[in-house]
């Protein structure tokens, strides 16, 4: 647990304060992520966490205990903490660069270099080939992993975190977020999280502190600051599409319906019973190996035959939609997007073995509807 | 030209050689051992201060020409070899120490900060990081001043100090051609030496990190 009180500091030879009467309290396992704009002071209140900075006035303490009581370098070698530079040591191999904090500690060599390995695997780095390479022989993403894998490398309870993903590009940057999001589910680890996406502070933060100039603005759930953004320039920080963000929030398995009303192509002269009989607004064609191919809505099926249309011209329609199926770990603003992309207003979820749930255009507006208005 | 003469100059090159390399060597270990610690003092936070005194000082007794350094050191540490190398420790001062200092600066701060934030003591991120990520700089300010001392050290023969600056004075006193060229040749031979043969330790002390790039 991480508290700050009445934290201000002053950078010498300035008179506005680069942090302002901070109180922050950051719960034990929880994944607090500092956001704002450049100059917000956030990277100066995690660096006053770990004496990098010394605050001018006010008391942070990590688990009770202030943080002055501690030998600064004692303290840092009890926190893990990762910049958005890396800064890995360029003459140091990637294993003695994971291994300079066990190393301070005094661990042994055979357990260290056990260790680096348990690390590398863990961060996905085939440990035979990455342990001897020198940071220069990495990529972006690998030196970011070899970055975040020597924080973690005597287990800190807290660690500090100053953009971490900063310097990887978007794709490279998702796949660590989710990787490192995985880990913390298991770790539970304190973590303070600087980053100026605020997309990022939604994926990441179990909570989220929105700083200007040198103030808390607003500290929340993404979810309480989706929905009930304190003020103006929350509100312009989180930007125009806050609530497609709030979506952002939910997997498509969490409002997903389950039991979809399913027919076979051989079935098909018969749907306009099957429908009626199951009440279902969508039905989803599935072939002859159970695989589904599209989709046919109840409105569609009335015009159609209003039309006077055959069994061939169903199917054509059903197919027109092929693309219409999703998986359950999808985020809802990701599911939005697929409706939108083939103009539907149902998607099928596939689970591992076939079609299991049916996800709705009205089920997320009333998720998005719902979660805007309660607390 | 005359051969003999050739002949007789060469007879004395072994000597003077020998005498000359104690010279810069001497003068160049003394200049390091001064200059790498008054570089790190110097990039300490709490001593950048003094960074400009110090670097003025060293910079007017580089602008001393070496003729000017030998004859004024000679009235305080005499004639000989002593005052001679007194004088090329003086002039070998500031590349190393002005390398040192921008080898040091020249380390990358988030490097610095990730040794610092991971609890690594001040002594330790001298040792462990900044020195050896500023060895090529510094290796190359040693590389500079042992050519300048190399050439320098010719003057030395003037308060006595030998060398092959011997072999040129006679030639100059003398007007013998050929001892001129053999001195001042070995001269420059020693000095393409040094220069090579300091090239190969830089090499070899480049952090491998850095090769890879």
């Amino acid at each position: 647990m991480i508290e700050l009180h009445d934290v201000t500091k002053i950078y010498d030879g300035q008179t506005v304060p680069a942090v302002e009467d901070l109180t922050l309290k950051i719960e034990e396992g929880e994944t607090c992520v500092f956001v704002g704009p450049s100059g917000c002071g956030k990277s100066t209140i995690l660096r006053m966490i770990n004496r990098m900075i010394e605050q001018t006035s006010g008391d942070v303490l990590i688990d009770g205990k202030d943080v002055r009581e501690t030998d600064p370098n004692q303290l840092r070698m009890s926190i893990g903490y990762v910049i958005q530079q890396i800064g890995l040591l360029p003459h140091r191999t990637v294993a003695e660069n994971i291994g300079i904090v066990p190393r301070l500690h005094g661990w042994g060599k055979d357990r260290v270099a056990a260790r680096v390995d348990e690390l590398l695997e863990l961060m996905g780095l085939d440990p035979e080939e990455t342990r001897t390479k020198f940071p220069a022989q990495l990529s972006g993403g690998q030196m970011q992993r070899v970055g975040v894998a020597r924080a973690m490398a005597v287990d800190p309870p807290v660690m500090l975190m100053d953009e971490p993903f900063g310097a990887v590009d978007p794709i490279v940057r998702s796949r660590l977020q989710d990787e490192f999001l995985r880990l913390q589910r298991e770790m539970r680890k304190t973590i303070c999280f600087v980053t100026h996406d605020i997309n990022e502070a939604i994926k990441m933060g179990d909570t989220i502190a929105i700083f200007t100039k040198g103030r808390l603005v607003q500290h929340g759930t993404p979810q309480e600051i989706l929905s009930h953004p304190k003020n103006e320039f929350v509100k312009d920080f989180i930007g125009q599409d806050r609530v497609v963000k709030m979506l952002t929030l939910f997997q498509v398995h969490n409002i997903a319906r389950p039991n979809p009303c399913i027919i076979r192509e051989n079935e098909l002269p018969d749907i306009g019973r099957k429908m009626q009989q199951e009440q279902a607004p969508v039905i989803f064609l599935v072939d002859d190996s159970g695989k589904p191919c599209g989709l046919i809505t109840a409105e569609d099926l009335e015009r159609e035959t209003a039309n006077g249309a055959g069994t061939e011209r169903l199917k054509e329609l059903a197919y027109s939609k092929r693309g219409a199926f999703i998986g359950g770990d999808l985020l809802l603003n990701d599911a939005l997007s697929y409706m939108l992309e083939w103009d539907t207003d149902y998607l099928g979820v596939m689970n591992g073995r076939g079609l299991a749930e049916v996800l709705s255009m009205a089920d997320i507006r009333e998720c998005a509807c719902r979660k805007e208005g309660d607390q | 030209m005359n051969g003999v003469r050739i002949l007789d100059a060469l007879s004395r090159v072994p000597q003077e050689l020998t005498i000359h390399i104690i010279m810069v060597v001497v003068s160049l270990a003394i200049a390091i051992a001064v200059s790498i610690p008054l570089g790190v003092f110097l990039t300490r936070p709490r001593f950048k201060k003094f960074g400009v005194v110090a670097m003025n000082i060293l910079n007017i007794f580089q602008a001393f020409p070496g003729m000017a350094i030998i004859a004024l050191t000679m009235p305080i540490l005499g004639l000989g070899l002593k005052p001679a190398i007194g004088a090329l420790v003086v002039q070998a001062l500031l590349p190393i120490a002005r390398n040192t200092i921008a080898g040091l600066y020249g380390v990358d701060s988030s490097i610095k900060e990730a040794a610092q934030g991971m609890g690594m003591s001040e002594g330790r991120i001298l040792k462990e990081v900044e020195v050896p990520l500023a060895l090529p700089v510094i290796l190359a300010g040693i590389r500079t001043s042992a050519v300048y001392v190399v050439s320098v050290g010719t003057l030395a023969a003037y308060i006595g100090g030998g060398g092959l600056g011997n072999l040129i004075i006679t030639g100059l006193n003398m007007l013998w051609v050929e001892f001129l060229i053999v001195g001042a040749g070995f001269g420059a031979l020693l000095a393409i030496a040094f220069d090579r043969g300091l090239s190969y330790v830089e090499f070899r002390l480049t952090p491998p990190g850095f090769s890879t790039k």
